[in-house]
């Protein structure tokens, strides 16, 4: 049996992307650069309409960049996509209605094949566990919450162990208390998944909880104006919140969104992105 | 399954009114009629019930016949609706085609085309088979070509992100998600070809409902003319009904959806 990586690293090298509108086009992308070292968790932030789901959508081969290269592992995203590495978790749920919450959980398996080795599947019921979902295992979708869909979703992504799971918004349609419990839980379940987590938000509070590294961007270009490294210990707690180091990352984070001189106003002015 | 007494006692109230307002305007009319208010052309409702119990067998051999014609129109039309409708989804090129040739043979009146088929095709029931599969292709094409497409952006994206193949991509999201549509169409389709059907024995047919209906009309028999329109009803309803069981029975996640078209 072939030997299989453990997990791979996202590499992104000088990637621009330009959508060609009627008479005029948008760069979405330029020149964009980033690394998520193999096994760790980073989070891109940054106001609607700056590019973040496009870059994830490069990652995940569901768009092509029109210069510059993605790597994940050393491979391309379309090789890795066939390997079936990647877990990708949309804002919105997308479970299919007519399946129940464990045929939703393994429809990537079918597509696999149930007794492939390609992959090595997790097993449904520890993932059911593993979520909050025992018991709902044979419900169908719309018998469910919001949140409860979410978790169907996430645990889908995680089924074949990917090496690489990319997160677009997942929380950002679920209310607040939900949305914490969620991100203490997602910390959790990839914890002990080992594999390498991006993920898109527009919340401050979220990215740096959630996150070893903060990619913060700009929009129009879109554009990486810095990386916030987050130096908390691991596994996080919500009391970390009110820690100096997290009130450090907050302000760093609302220097690159905001510029450096704006941000002593930024307090009192209405923001483009929500914090906790 | 929490609270199924309440329900079935909604089921029996949501039955009940109904059948007791039939029940009160049935007796209504009797009463009027036996007091002589109503005109020679409407008839008791005892006198088109006795039709039935009189002759029987004019039930049977005229209600089997159309009910056969309509059932295998609807599946001819069926085969070459979700046929047409597939291709014209996968091939682009052949979408206007297909469907404009669709909404053409929907505008023809059905009628018009009897003489036609019947010269082609001769007198027997054929004729009718095929204009009730004329009558019916419609909804059921609307139906595939919508419910083809009915699957979002983000689900196909998930497909891909899957990797699944183009096969794959039919099975486990194409097919399903169009199933309610495809039942939609269905649905709109079964009295169609009935009605299709009967039209079409009205333009010459030894047996069926119309050619009961018309050779009533002909002899002033008003009770028998009452009698085949009723049965006519009764047979496009079952249509439905049958459809719809059939729906309850496949598509479990309580998604009904409506044909926009």
């Amino acid at each position: 049996m072939l030997e299989r990586r453990v997990s791979r690293d996202i590499q992104v090298q000088d990637v621009t992307m330009v959508y060609h509108g009627r008479g005029d086009s948008v760069i979405a992308l330029e020149r964009v650069d980033m690394h998520v070292p193999t096994g760790q968790f980073a989070s891109i932030i940054g106001p609607s309409g700056c590019g973040k789901s496009t870059l994830l959508r490069l990652i995940a081969d569901i768009l092509q960049p029109h210069s510059g290269q993605v790597t994940l592992g050393g491979d391309t995203p379309r090789a890795a996509r066939h390997d079936h590495a990647l877990g990708f978790v949309f804002q919105s749920p997308t479970l299919l209605p007519w399946r129940t919450v464990r045929q939703n959980i393994e429809l990537p398996l079918d597509v696999v094949g149930r007794n492939s080795t390609r992959r090595s599947a997790r097993s449904t019921d520890e993932l059911i566990e593993l979520v909050g979902l025992k018991g709902f295992e044979d419900a169908l979708p719309h018998q469910l919450s919001g949140g409860m869909q979410q978790r169907v979703a996430i645990a889908r992504a995680l089924v074949l162990t990917p090496d690489v799971l990319l997160l677009d918004e997942p929380f950002g349609a679920l209310d607040e208390i939900t949305r914490q419990r969620m991100n203490l839980e997602m910390l959790r379940i990839w914890a002990e998944s080992e594999t390498t987590a991006l993920l898109v938000t527009h919340s401050i509070g979220e990215a740096i909880f959630m996150s070893d590294h903060v990619y913060v961007m700009s929009a129009r270009p879109g554009r990486i104006v810095s990386v916030v490294d987050v130096p908390l210990p691991r596994p996080r707690t919500l009391d970390m919140m009110r820690s100096h180091v997290f009130f450090d990352c907050v302000n760093r984070v609302r220097d690159g969104l905001f510029g450096m001189e704006e941000s002593a106003s930024a307090a009192s002015r209405p923001q483009p992105v929500e914090a906790y | 399954m929490p609270g199924s007494g309440p329900s079935i006692r909604r089921r029996l109230a949501a039955v009940a009114r109904p059948t007791i307002t039939l029940v009160v305007l049935l007796a209504g009319l009797e009463l009027l009629k036996r007091g002589g208010l109503l005109p020679v052309f409407v008839p008791a409702p005892s006198q088109v019930f006795n039709e039935i119990v009189k002759s029987p067998r004019l039930v049977t051999a005229n209600l089997g016949p159309t009910a056969f014609k309509a059932t295998l129109g609807f599946f001819i039309a069926m085969g070459i609706a979700v046929s047409a409708g597939s291709l014209a989804v996968l091939l682009r090129a052949l979408y206007a085609p297909i469907y404009n040739l669709s909404v053409t043979l929907n505008s023809i009146p059905i009628i018009a085309t009897a003489p036609l088929l019947a010269l082609w095709l001769g007198t027997g029931p054929q004729v009718q088979i095929v204009i009730a599969t004329l009558a019916c292709q419609f909804s059921m094409l609307v139906g595939t070509v919508q419910g083809l497409q009915a699957t979002d952006a983000r689900q196909r994206e998930l497909m891909h992100v899957l990797s699944a193949s183009p096969f794959q991509m039919l099975r486990y999201l194409l097919i399903p998600s169009a199933v309610p549509y495809l039942f939609a169409g269905f649905k709109i389709a079964a009295p169609a070809a009935v009605l299709g059907a009967v039209t079409a024995e009205w333009a010459g047919a030894e047996r069926g409902l119309g050619a009961m209906m018309l050779y009533a009309l002909f002899s002033y028999d008003t009770p028998k003319v009452w009698l085949s329109v009723l049965l006519t009803c009764l047979l496009a309803a079952g249509g439905y009904g049958v459809v719809a069981l059939v729906e309850k029975l496949v598509v479990r996640h309580g998604r009904e959806v409506k044909l926009a078209d």
